[in-house]
């Protein structure tokens, strides 16, 4: 991703208002990583894996925190378990960050994630969006993170097309 | 060995009030809400989240003192979040693990199955591996109240295994409505947001707000 990009996803999340982010660094994101964790008014978890990340912006939530998690689309299916748990047993909000690896125009075979990202976003009942435009990440962000607060749901915002790479 | 239910009524006389406690799934939930009378609880956390919840909510509130009252199976799912710990460094969380050592054995009659802190494994040596310097192993009350007070009485993180017997042939009768996940969510959330000042549950009126 370049760093231009990176920085709009940093910009709607502090439009969004998110204050607390937890996650496990991956190759697309990694800008986006590296900014939050120097970032003064964010404050950035680095978690062994992305259950544990989930777990830790649960916790956050119930601090007063605004948590967003910054998955790769494999890290998704590592947290699968308590972000199902947290969205529909709990009922807890998670703003959730995706960048799309394994969508069409992923020129690495990373073909896997397209059969498990938005099938499994699904099966979780977590609404999302797909931006594909980066003129659209700050407005998605922002947008998810209110319904998602609001809806006591958690929410995704997936990245792909000219938005990502 | 000692019993879940004699340390269980232990820790509900030493955990001041004001400080939030997190607890797994099973009876570390059932026992506590039938034991203490805590409403600063966040009950019910399923396997591997009892402890990176307790501690994003320590890292939320670094001026209260956050209590994780996991178990072996439920930490084991989970278990580089001690790395995660260790390296921020939650000076206000203490993690105690109720480690009976098997796997479902809290509501048979018989033991489960053998977790790896069951056999070779030792939690509080690999959360000192981790780098969580006050790490301790208590096996009968009088161990566990000593490392527990001064646990809750000075600056962590800290961690406390409590080797419990397998078996919970001690039980506290069922007298009190455990919340469930949903009911706990409410009456914790305003909890905190009275006590912090801080909005946790709201929003939805939009422009009307």
């Amino acid at each position: 991703m370049k760093i231009e990009k990176a920085k709009l996803v940093v910009e709607g999340l502090k439009e969004a208002g998110v204050d607390f982010t937890a996650g496990v660094p991956d190759a697309q994101f990694i800008q986006v990583y590296k900014m939050l964790e120097e970032d003064p008014d964010i404050r950035y978890v680095g978690t062994a894996n992305e259950a544990e990340a989930a777990g830790v912006g649960y916790g956050a939530y119930f601090g007063g925190k605004k948590p967003a998690l910054m998955l790769a689309t494999s890290g998704l299916l590592v947290a699968t378990y308590h972000l199902a748990r947290i969205n529909i047993l709990h009922e807890v909000p998670l703003l959730v960050v995706i960048p799309y690896r394994g969508d069409i125009g992923d020129p690495r075979w990373m073909g896997l994630y397209k059969k498990t990202t938005e099938p499994g976003l699904n099966a979780m009942d977590i609404p999302y969006r797909v931006v594909s435009r980066s003129s659209d990440i700050v407005r998605t962000i922002k947008e998810c993170n209110e319904s998602a607060r609001a809806w006591l749901r958690c929410i995704a915002v997936i990245l792909n097309e000219e938005a990502l790479w | 060995m000692v019993t879940r239910l004699e340390l269980v009524k232990e820790l509900a006389a030493i955990v001041p009030q004001d400080a939030l406690v997190v607890t797994s799934i099973g009876n570390n939930s059932y026992f506590w809400a039938e034991l203490a009378d805590h409403e600063a609880t966040l009950f019910h956390s399923t396997l591997g989240m009892c402890t990176p919840a307790a501690f994003g909510l320590a890292m939320a509130l670094p001026k209260r003192k956050v209590v994780a009252l996991d178990s072996d199976g439920n930490l084991l799912l989970n278990l580089g979040v001690l790395g995660t710990i260790a390296n921020e460094n939650p000076t206000n969380l203490t993690v105690l693990v109720m480690d009976n050592g098997n796997y479902l054995g809290s509501h048979k009659s018989a033991p489960g199955m053998r977790t790896a802190s069951g056999g070779k494994m030792k939690l509080q040596e690999v959360a000192k591996g981790c780098g969580i310097a006050s790490s301790h192993l208590v096996s009968d009350v009088a161990s566990f109240r000593e490392k527990m007070q001064s646990a809750l009485k000075s600056d962590g993180p800290h961690f406390v295994c409590a080797k419990v017997e397998p078996l919970d042939t001690e039980r506290p009768p069922k007298t009190k409505h455990v919340l469930d996940p949903r009911e706990n969510k409410y009456q914790f959330a305003k909890l905190i947001e009275k006590a912090e000042g801080v909005q946790i549950l709201g929003g939805g009126l939009g422009n009307f707000g």
